[in-house]
């Protein structure tokens, strides 16, 4: 059963939601040099900040309190007089307080390590909140739960997070295993070299289906699937899985979908395995999507990612404008066949996915339509 | 190696969507979740328990609850610590794989009785979802990862180690163990982790995610974690173990009714404010709700009386409690 994203708050490096989209549009890029750690150490020379002027350890949880205020305040809907839970999807938590207490920085009390205090305390009233670390697909894995709590009955809104600040240890892990430092995030690119992390946290309210109020977007459905295929490579057949579960729960074809709001992380195995599943379960069915993808300006903002997708979606049904894919200039050769949008791309869609694949083969698809 | 708790003794787990948080008041009035709408029984079809070094818990179970002592020892037996993982799973697989990770697979290995050795599965089964409970798993890797880089340069870390900084790193590594292509999931709220763990598996099951949910709660306790959870929870000391349930949407083999929780007194209460391995034995931490469960189940087998309550949580993180029941003797 589908259900009603009535607000949605975000805050990448470009700003906040509408900041974030205006930029998108215009092709601008948030990238800038790393601030966090050592470049020459750990191979990697820039990143999509958040310049908040704030300490590095606990900027996921201040920025995700900032996103959820936001958002409730925007909803209407007071935590403490309706059946409220809030789902947090996180890659990397706040490991960033381990990183410091390994490097003779403070202890810190353990429950901060998950946002349920913190996210208590951002909204008043509320009392059941989850923290979910599922890598770069948390927050499409948080969205398929909320709509399962609505849709059995189990709440009358549910809060939908997502958050995470670059940490050194990721950092390291995405230097090691690149030749050169990457300069940008380059979604579908030929010439692409790999991904770059980006700073973001996003927050979103869902209500049931039958719900009144006015509302942003209409969420049809997520789909879920895990590879069970290779620990680091992705799977074709996986992410192809989730597509087709989206699109089985929301009772509707592959070739209804418009747009499709990529994971795209300019990788050298993600592009060219999310170009095929595409190909494989739209296009072969009849779609012809206008595909864009947003990290090449905000970076992967991990956790936080499948929520800023969803908010550009959203955007995306109310504005008629869908922006280009920042940072591609020839398209690899597996997305021959794949209309990506290469400038401000005028699109009335009806329906719109929007898709989200973390570490270990964890793949999330959202089906989003006009409220 | 197969433990005697791989055996099938059918037993209806009920949760519900009744919740305590100690720190905030309940809502009241119209707020207050309406009657059935919380999330129905569900079958607990296997389980078993992985924790090392538990003869005194058992001793003190069996002393405590009155049920023989030896199906306890029995459930308890043969949970070898991490750095010998190969004596369950064999040999092959276990590079550079986190003690967490380690201890997760030897429970799910022993819950479905597999021989050692690391299995092969033909294909992948979207019907079987996992969802993991841990908190510490990676902060080990995280740790000595930055400490690398500060004295050695990035060049220095291992490239094994780098699926080891994704925290979701126990709940892949299980799918790809085993075939398991549903949702899969890992929980990282703290002591409430383990039932919010089985609370999340009830609603894959509800909402047609998944025909068969594995859920396992695995904390480790090396001394990055020891430090960390001494912190923060300084009165009971950390302990590694892990505990895997299976949980399936087949028909309840009792009868299926729903009670909510708080419900009727029941015989045997596990957790903070009952029989609580945390205080008596050591503490699970996220994966406490799921040792807790998998203790609840050993007992009824053993011939207690049901229903079971079972919690676990704490001030900070909030509380959280399940209801299992006994399922028919003719089932047994």
């Amino acid at each position: 059963m589908p259900a009603r994203l009535v607000a949605s708050a975000v805050r990448t490096c470009l700003g906040d939601g509408a900041e974030t989209f205006a930029a998108l549009l215009a092709g601008r890029s948030g990238l800038g040099p790393l601030r966090h750690g050592d470049p020459a150490a750990l191979n990697v020379a820039h990143g999509y900040h958040i310049d908040d002027g704030g300490a590095r350890v606990w900027a996921a949880s201040r920025w995700l309190a900032d996103c959820a205020r936001r958002a409730i305040a925007a909803s209407g809907i007071d935590p403490a007089a309706r059946r409220m839970v809030a789902l947090v999807g996180t890659g990397l938590r706040e490991l960033a307080a381990v990183e410091a207490l390994a490097s003779s920085g403070p202890r810190f009390p353990l429950h901060r390590l998950h946002f349920g205090d913190v996210l208590r305390e951002a909204v008043p009233g509320l009392r059941t909140v989850l923290t979910l670390s599922n890598a770069c697909s948390a927050g499409g894995h948080v969205l398929a739960l909320a709509e399962d709590h609505l849709t059995l009955g189990e709440a009358d809104a549910v809060l939908v997070c997502g958050t995470d600040a670059t940490t050194e240890s990721m950092l390291a892990m995405i230097g090691r295993v690149a030749d050169q430092p990457t300069d940008a995030v380059r979604p579908f690119d030929a010439d692409r070299q790999g991904v770059l992390l980006g700073d973001g946290a996003a927050a979103a309210v869902l209500v049931p289906d039958d719900d009144t109020r006015p509302a942003v977007a209409r969420i049809l459905a997520t789909g879920l699937s895990c590879d069970a295929h290779h620990e680091t490579a992705p799977s074709v057949t996986g992410i192809g899985r989730a597509m087709r579960d989206a699109l089985s729960r929301a009772g509707r074809v592959a070739s209804e979908v418009d747009l499709v709001v990529a994971h795209g992380t300019g990788t050298a195995l993600n592009d060219p395995a999310e170009c095929a599943a595409l190909r494989q379960v739209l296009v072969a069915a009849g779609g012809d999507p206008v595909v864009t993808a947003v990290k090449g300006a905000v970076g992967h903002t991990s956790g936080a990612a499948a929520m800023v997708n969803l908010d550009v979606a959203a955007r995306c049904l109310t504005s008629g404008q869908v922006p280009p894919v920042v940072g591609l200039r020839r398209p690899l050769p597996d997305g021959s066949g794949l209309r990506f949008a290469t400038g401000p791309t005028a699109l009335a869609p009806g329906l719109v996915q929007s898709e989200a694949f973390g570490f270990g083969g964890v793949n999330a698809v959202t089906l989003v339509e006009s409220a | 190696m197969s433990s005697p708790a791989a055996d099938h003794l059918p037993v209806v787990a009920r949760t519900t969507a009744a919740r305590t948080d100690s720190s905030v008041p309940a809502p009241s009035g119209d707020a207050a979740p309406a009657p059935g709408t919380g999330p129905t029984g569900v079958r607990l079809a296997r389980w078993a328990l992985h924790l090392p070094d538990s003869d005194a818990l058992a001793a003190d179970l069996a002393d405590w609850s009155g049920v023989a002592a030896r199906p306890l020892f029995a459930a308890l037996r043969g949970a070898v610590p991490a750095d010998r993982a190969r004596e369950v799973l064999g040999p092959k697989g276990l590079l550079a794989k986190e003690p967490a990770t380690r201890l997760a697979l030897c429970a799910v290995h022993r819950a479905f009785g597999l021989p050692r050795g690391r299995p092969a599965p033909v294909q992948v089964d979207p019907g079987v979802a996992v969802v993991v409970a841990s908190n510490l798993g990676n902060v080990a890797t995280v740790a000595d990862v930055i400490r690398t880089v500060r004295r050695d340069g990035g060049r220095a870390v291992s490239p094994l180690t780098a699926p080891n900084a994704s925290s979701n790193v126990v709940a892949s590594t299980i799918a790809l163990w085993y075939g398991f292509g549903g949702p899969n999931l890992m929980i990282c709220s703290g002591s409430t982790a383990g039932l919010d763990a089985i609370d999340t598996a009830v609603r894959l099951l509800r909402a047609r995610r998944a025909t068969r949910v594995i859920v396992v709660g695995v904390e480790p306790a090396d001394e990055v974690a020891t430090d960390l959870h001494r912190a923060g929870r300084p009165a009971a000391p950390l302990r590694a173990g892990a505990a895997c349930l299976v949980l399936t949407a087949e028909p309840a083999v009792a009868e299926p009714t729903v009670r909510p929780e708080p419900g009727p007194p029941a015989p045997y209460r596990l957790g903070p404010d009952g029989f609580d391995p945390a205080a008596r034995w050591g503490d699970c931490y996220g994966a406490a709700g799921v040792v807790n469960v998998a203790l609840a189940a050993t007992l009824l087998a053993a011939g207690a009386p049901g229903p079971v309550s079972v919690g676990c949580g704490d001030d900070i993180d909030g509380r959280r409690a399940v209801r299992l029941d006994e399922g028919r003797r003719a089932d047994r």
